[in-house]
């Protein structure tokens, strides 16, 4: 093997994942304008549960803690922002980040006794955390509304001159920028926004487990003695990825709250926490693209194929999903991305092979 | 007074009934080391099996018990097809935890799917009658799923001290590879082991049945309490599983009635048991220390 053959060809293929990545943006930013109002608003709530599964993929696939209760930290932000919109009227955005910070301290609350709790136990708990935060919604619904809901509303003078609750949701500022007809230009607009919010998040979570820190993150998980050793402050460690993993999760939480403009306790039960951890799967961890495969894989699954099926066979998409989770883990562990990766090592072991025996000709 | 005699005795038929998937538990816990999420779902399909038999006319009893032999059915499938391929749960507890994930999604859509979205009834099996204990009208139900949970104890302990499959089974619950090493057909006794797990999974679904309605949604909460008695008692524990499901029981009864913090949230009592003992006490009461080896 020539020592210029591989590196040109690796210079040739580093362009692919940056014109893939281009791509995915192009398709992103067309879609609302092909799209309907209705189809916007649908994938419009996929974006929470792909910066929710960002969070969660942080902590279990970089990290190794297993959370089976992120729906409850989403249901914490989307009850932030909610209440912090009724009662203070501060701006949209920054109940976003407002919900991050409250979930960020609420993660490192979790993430102390998790530092004792560990594998399987730690699962349990979550699971019980996830099976309690109704409970708690319902216990607290003089705040909370409980069962019957939230709406997030603005109290003020009808034309009548009455005090009432008036619902908002999340506008844009002018409508002239966008499409003239209202309700599609709020759509759009919410849609626009939510992704920027989630290319952020996306782009500091990668950005975090490419550094020192994240390095860190990533030795506890594969061996937590080795990395103690090797000078990692574990404990901050985990208790900083529990913090913004739930501070990922209170953002997406926050986000549904928006374009819901309504959050009740049934939302956020156990389902929620599992469907997160079936788009962390499926997507393929550890990875970054791979949260966001999974959030559209299960939107996918659950908005635009599930409506398709027949009354009585509805729940056959839990079904696919639960034993789908199950071949993945026994046939796939890596979910999408894993198999990609395999695909691209394979087909790079061909071009290896190739090229040795072309290099070896006379 | 007799208002908390009442109570305590609801609290320990409902304990009895954690006891009694707690046990399942257990056993899953000594034989494959893991924590089964899906013990609750596997438990509430059996139940959908008794509940077919009783409504096709059989008395409940057969049909419990045909629904007890449907569900070791579904261990012995569920161990060979899913969770032995998986591996040492506690070399990847991620891969395990997503299985049984999976196992509880997938059993839970299953039965939605045979059974319709419709809530069932399920009959008691003691009756609605009750009888008079302090002064307090006690229901034969609560009563009889102590006695059962009795008559179950005394089972277990029989089958695990004066059985040779017992003693296979402790053998392999202490080392699979000297258990193989002497002729232990340990993927026999695993199997067995599950199978007995959701067999009995089968008998707590029954008697939870009545109280709300036989649906998909049966034993999610119940399998949080069973999870609770079995950290309280030490997961490893026959008797922990048993005092702890009871315990837990009439925590969760009695604490939400006097306790306005807990009114409407009569798993919080439950939650928090699980929080300190694993922070406290991972072992729980009667359960075995674990020494790990770096």
């Amino acid at each position: 093997m020539t020592s210029s053959s591989p590196a040109k060809s690796l210079g040739a293929r580093r362009w692919v994942p940056l014109i893939a990545l281009a791509a995915v943006a192009v398709v992103c930013l067309a879609l609302p304008q092909v799209l309907s109002s209705y189809w916007t608003d649908t994938i419009t709530t996929w974006i929470p549960l792909a910066v929710a599964a960002l969070g969660l993929n942080l902590l279990t696939g970089y990290n190794g803690q297993i959370s089976v209760g992120h729906g409850a930290l989403f249901g914490v932000g989307a009850y932030t922002t909610a209440l912090i919109l009724n009662e203070w009227h501060w701006p949209f955005l920054v109940t976003v980040v407002a919900s991050a910070v409250v979930c960020f301290v609420a993660g490192v609350v979790i993430g102390l006794p998790a530092l004792r709790i560990k594998g399987l136990y730690l699962a349990l708990v979550t699971l019980a955390v996830a099976t309690l935060f109704p409970q708690i919604l319902e216990q607290f619904s003089d705040t909370t509304g409980g069962s019957a809901g939230l709406g997030i509303t603005n109290r003020e003078l009808n034309r009548r001159g009455v005090m009432t609750d008036r619902s908002i949701r999340f506008e844009p500022p002018d409508l002239a920028l966008l499409s003239a007809d209202d309700a599609k230009a709020s759509s759009q607009w919410r849609y626009y926004i939510f992704l920027l919010v989630a290319a952020i998040c996306f782009l500091l979570v990668r950005n975090l487990v490419n550094s020192r820190a994240g390095r860190s993150i990533i030795a506890i998980r594969d061996n937590e003695t080795a990395a103690e050793v090797s000078g990692v402050n574990v404990a901050a460690a985990k208790v900083f990825t529990f913090g913004i993993s739930a501070a990922l999760a209170g953002i997406g939480g926050s986000l549904s709250a928006l374009e819901l403009a309504r959050v009740s306790s049934g939302t956020f039960t156990l389902v929620l926490s599992l469907n997160l951890l079936v788009a962390v799967v499926v997507g393929g961890t550890p990875s970054i693209a791979g949260p966001a495969i999974g959030a559209v894989f299960l939107g996918f699954f659950t908005n635009v194929i599930t409506p398709e099926f027949p009354e009585d066979v509805k729940p056959l998409t839990p079904l696919i999903l639960g034993v789908l989770l199950v071949v993945l883990m026994l046939a796939a562990p890596g979910g999408i991305v894993g198999m990609y990766r395999q695909l691209q090592a394979r087909l790079a072991a061909r071009r290896a092979i190739s090229q040795t025996a072309i290099s070896q000709v006379p | 007074m007799e208002e908390f005699i009442s109570y305590l005795f609801i609290g320990l038929g409902n304990g009895a009934v954690y006891a009694m998937l707690g046990l399942g538990l257990v056993v899953i816990y000594r034989s494959t080391g893991l924590l089964n999420f899906a013990q609750g779902e596997m438990a509430m399909f059996a139940t959908f099996i008794v509940w077919t038999l009783a409504d096709s006319g059989l008395p409940l009893w057969l049909a419990m018990f045909g629904g007890m032999f449907g569900g070791f059915v579904i261990g012995v499938v569920v161990h060979q097809v899913v969770v032995r391929p998986v591996g040492d749960p506690h070399q990847k507890p991620l891969a395990v935890v997503i299985v049984t994930i999976g196992m509880f999604l997938g059993f839970n859509a299953l039965a939605k799917l045979i059974w319709g979205a419709d809530d069932k009834t399920l009959l008691n099996l003691f009756g609605r009658s009750g009888i008079d204990i302090f002064g307090t009208e006690v229901a034969w139900q609560k009563l009889g799923a102590l006695a059962v949970l009795a008559i179950e104890a005394v089972i277990f302990w029989m089958l695990f001290q004066r059985t040779k499959i017992g003693l296979a089974m402790r053998a392999v619950a202490s080392n699979p590879e000297s258990s193989a090493l002497c002729g232990i057909p340990v993927t026999r006794v695993l199997m067995f082991g599950w199978g007995l797990a959701t067999a009995i999974g089968a008998v707590a679904g029954t008697f939870t049945a009545p109280i709300t309605a036989v649906s998909s949604n049966l034993m999610q909460l119940t399998l949080i309490y069973a999870f609770a008695a079995i950290t309280l008692g030490g997961f490893d524990s026959f008797v922990g599983a048993i005092v702890g499901g009871l315990l837990v029981g009439v925590l969760s009864d009695v604490l939400p009635r006097y306790v306005d913090f807990f009114e409407k949230m009569p798993l919080a009592p439950a939650f928090i048991l699980i929080l300190v003992v694993l922070l406290v006490r991972p072992e729980g009461i009667f359960g075995q220390r674990k020494v790990s080896r770096v």
